[in-house]
């Protein structure tokens, strides 16, 4: 216990929290620009902290991690532009929203939902670290293919309005993941000898296309058809309040989303995209509203952010447990916490527990300081919304680009970008529901990966998913649910 | 006034002049260092370090440009088409340079396209079990290798990637055969090991050192030409009769063809680098060894784990 207050004395120092708070703030804005990602904000973090104590680097990077991952659902919510991939399951309710004025309600349920997912983990983190960790190794290439078998049958049936072109949007998603080196063997897929699509098509530009840019192709067409308007901005404040019966639709989501992001960051691999779009699905699946996601459902703005946000805690359990990191943001935090002299791992909680103390302390506060900020932050940000589009849109598509740039310096992102804005402009003119296609594009690798690891360990028997029990129970509830789900279904055939 | 400041300009630069020697080369414009790997990463956080200790020694500044994809390879296509005028530098030694290439078809020629500055760290490769597994030694495992070919299943940090390559070489010089299952990344290698996915796993020290101390997997053998100094017990593979030298390296490398001043200017300058306080101190706690050789020394070692590989594959 005198190592807890011994951190909490040095966390609650002036100077810490003053970090803390600035970290926060500029979390808050790369992560809400598109393109700039989390990673980037803590990895360009880092150098500043070698001269740095200890205790304010660990304030700094956990305060730009938290706040970035949330930062990403302003822009989702406002300009259908995630700013970060973890993000884009927000913009699919977020943005449909915001077009009924009802901004300011989504960005409320957003950091709601982010700070209770964000504190979930954290509590988990704190009471039951070593434990989870220990169930984390458990998840093998054989589990996760159960894990994500699971998951992938569950947005086959989350279709939304036609089934037809749900299917061929996964079906999409699916073709458009398996570009690029097969997992195995290294060797080229679907690359046409452009050596660029050697890692696939790469995420983060496909995703600002797909939202963002096909956006402004449609509000270019509405443009030439119509004349300018900007979106309707609800001065009624009635309709952007968050009142019980809004609180009672998102409890259940959030609580499902703090659970499913909390388990799926303490696995590595996976990461907070899987998590959030996982949880949407989720919260389609059991919502009595199911009708309404993609149409400006709050359960889908709340299920996806508090799933998201839960990560941040959760990726720290294997880390601070094993020093593994759960996620390419926490291999980052790794290296940084080893050149301050603070070595994760089995020992840290012997060796140094007021360095524990302070990354628990670190993150709650983190949170608590999005939650203050956010809230703040939020009358003003919906001003946006009332710039004209013929000058708001340029401003966006050149943040748009640069951010498609800036992550590997190629212009062959950029070229993504674009193609992807063409692309998901032509989808939804075709009302193609974009949802499926980006889950199945996120979830098709790593299922294809862990199916084709498990095979190989149990020298190509297939059997070994079904004598595996965790495999088996997920292969068992995938039955069931397929099964369930066409006996309901059979009475409503055409 | 006028005049005055009108002398001492021209004494200053008489005097700048004089001091030059004529026919030294001055970079004039910001020397890029690219790195094939994303931001944060290992490989980043060392060009950054060296960068950073570099700089108070160059006129203009040292930008880090991360060209992240296909295993460090799209750095180095991008940077074996760039002019070979000291501006470009990449850094090299790992998979990109001695791997990769004997797996697939890359877009240049380590050997040929590229001229090395130095060598600055290098990282051991440890070959490691868990605590409780049943191989105890090389001997054990290359035992039952033998006994049940195929059956011992090892993890890498990915397809053609240096450990997947490492793996080979020792398989195909104990005579063996290995089931081989690649992941995204040392965090997910370790993984693999501790959750018992694997028999073996290949990683760095830095990845495997706490897990070593905290008893939970055991260290069979390094890969590397003499036993690593934090771990002092574990024997080499050479040690124990099987002709394996292979090393995860780190240095810089430019487009072939740089003239001896540009060559010389920059290893002098990064040589210095590496010696520095700085850059010791973020090796040490970063888990880097700093291993300096200049050059030639490096194009030299870079040839010869290629040659090992390329051997292996064959």
């Amino acid at each position: 216990m005198t190592f807890f207050f011994m951190a909490l004395g040095e966390v609650l120092q002036a100077s810490n929290l003053l970090i803390l708070a600035a970290s926060v703030v500029v979390g808050l804005v790369t992560g809400a620009i598109p393109g700039l990602t989390v990673n980037m904000a803590v990895a360009l973090a880092v150098p500043l902290t070698l001269s740095m104590s200890p205790v304010a680097s660990i304030m700094m990077l956990l305060g730009l991690y938290c706040s970035g991952v949330y930062g990403g659902s302003v822009s989702a919510i406002l300009l259908n532009a995630p700013g970060t991939p973890a993000s884009a399951a927000t913009s699919l309710d977020g943005y449909p929203l915001a077009k009924q004025g009802r901004a300011g309600l989504a960005l409320k349920v957003a950091i709601l939902a982010s700070v209770i997912g964000g504190l979930f983990s954290v509590l988990l983190l704190i009471l039951v670290a070593p434990g989870l960790a220990e169930i984390a190794l458990r998840f093998g290439p054989v589990e996760l293919a159960g894990l994500l078998l699971f998951s992938l049958a569950l947005v086959a049936l989350v279709s939304g309005a036609d089934p037809m072109k749900a299917m061929f949007a996964t079906g999409l998603g699916v073709l458009m993941s398996s570009v690029g080196s097969d997992p195995m063997l290294g060797t080229p897929r679907f690359i046409f000898g452009i050596n660029d699509f050697y890692d696939g098509i790469p995420f983060i530009p496909l995703l600002i296309g797909l939202f963002a840019v096909s956006e402004m192709l449609f509000a270019a067409e509405y443009w030439f058809r119509n004349r300018d308007k900007p979106l309707d901005f609800s001065k009624q404040r009635r309709t952007n309040r968050l009142d019980w019966a809004e609180a009672r639709r998102i409890f259940l989501p959030v609580l499902s989303g703090s659970v499913i992001g909390s388990f799926v960051g303490m696995l590595p691999g996976l990461g907070a995209s899987v998590s959030s779009f996982l949880s949407y699905s989720v919260a389609q699946k059991t919502s009595r509203h199911s009708d309404e996601f993609g149409k400006g459902a709050i359960e889908g703005v709340a299920s996806a952010e508090a799933a998201n946000n839960a990560v941040t805690g959760s990726a720290m359990i294997p880390l601070l447990a094993l020093a593994i990191p759960g996620d390419s943001v926490t291999a980052i935090l790794l290296g940084a916490l080893m050149i301050q002299g603070v070595a994760p791992g089995p020992m840290i909680f012997s060796t140094a527990p007021d360095m524990v103390y302070t990354i628990y302390l670190a993150l709650l506060l983190a949170n608590l300081f999005i939650a203050v900020l956010a809230l703040v932050a939020i009358r003003p940000l919906t001003l946006v919304l009332r710039i004209p589009q013929v000058y708001l849109y340029p401003v966006i598509l050149v943040m748009c680009v640069a951010g498609s740039y800036v992550l590997r310096s190629s212009g062959w992102d950029v070229a993504t970008m674009f193609a992807g804005g063409i692309l998901g402009y032509m989808l939804r003119r075709m009302s193609v529901p974009l949802a499926p296609l980006l889950i199945a594009f996120i979830l098709a690798a790593p299922f294809e990966e862990a199916m084709r690891q498990g095979l190989t360990m149990s020298r190509g028997n297939p059997g070994v998913f079904f004598s595996n029990p965790i495999s088996l129970g997920f292969v068992l509830v995938t039955v069931a649910m397929v099964a369930g789900s066409a006996f309901m279904n059979k009475g409503k055939a055409v | 006034m006028n005049c005055f400041m009108k002398t001492v300009g021209t004494l200053c630069l008489t005097l700048g002049i004089a001091a030059t020697p004529a026919a030294a080369w001055e970079p004039e414009k910001p020397i890029e260092i690219v790195v094939g790997f994303s931001a944060g990463g290992g490989t980043d956080v060392m060009a950054r370090t060296l960068a950073t200790a570099a700089q108070d020694s160059f006129p203009v500044p040292l930008v880090i440009v991360n060209r992240a994809g296909a295993s460090g390879v799209s750095a180095a296509e991008y940077v074996a088409r760039q002019p070979a005028d000291g501006y470009t530098l990449l850094v090299t030694g790992g998979s990109e340079s001695t791997s990769v290439p004997k797996h697939r078809e890359v877009g240049y020629d380590i050997s040929e396209d590229f001229q090395g500055i130095l060598r600055a760290v290098r990282m051991r490769i440890v070959l490691l079990v868990r605590e409780d597994s049943d191989i105890a030694s090389v001997e054990d495992l290359v035992a039952q290798a033998k006994e049940a070919p195929g059956e011992i299943v090892y993890a890498s940090s990915g397809a053609g990637s240096l450990y997947h390559s490492t793996m080979l070489a020792f398989g195909d010089e104990a005579g063996i055969d290995l089931a081989h299952v690649p992941f995204k990344g040392g965090a997910e290698t370790m993984v693999a090991l501790l959750g018992g996915h694997v028999d073996v796993a290949l990683a760095s020290p830095d990845e495997a050192q706490r897990q070593i101390e905290a008893g939970k997997v055991r260290a069979l053998a390094v890969t590397s030409d003499d036993r690593f100094p934090g771990l002092p017990d574990v024997p080499t593979l050479q040690e124990v009769g099987y002709d394996v030298y292979l090393d995860n390296m780190k240095g810089l490398s430019a487009p072939a063809g740089l003239p001896e001043d540009i060559y010389q200017y920059l290893n002098s300058r990064f040589a210095e680098a590496v010696k520095s306080d700085e850059f010791i101190d973020l090796a040490e706690k970063s888990g880097l060894e700093i291993s300096y050789l200049d050059g030639p020394a490096f194009d030299a070692q870079i040839a010869k784990m290629s040659k090992a590989i390329g051997k292996a594959l064959d």
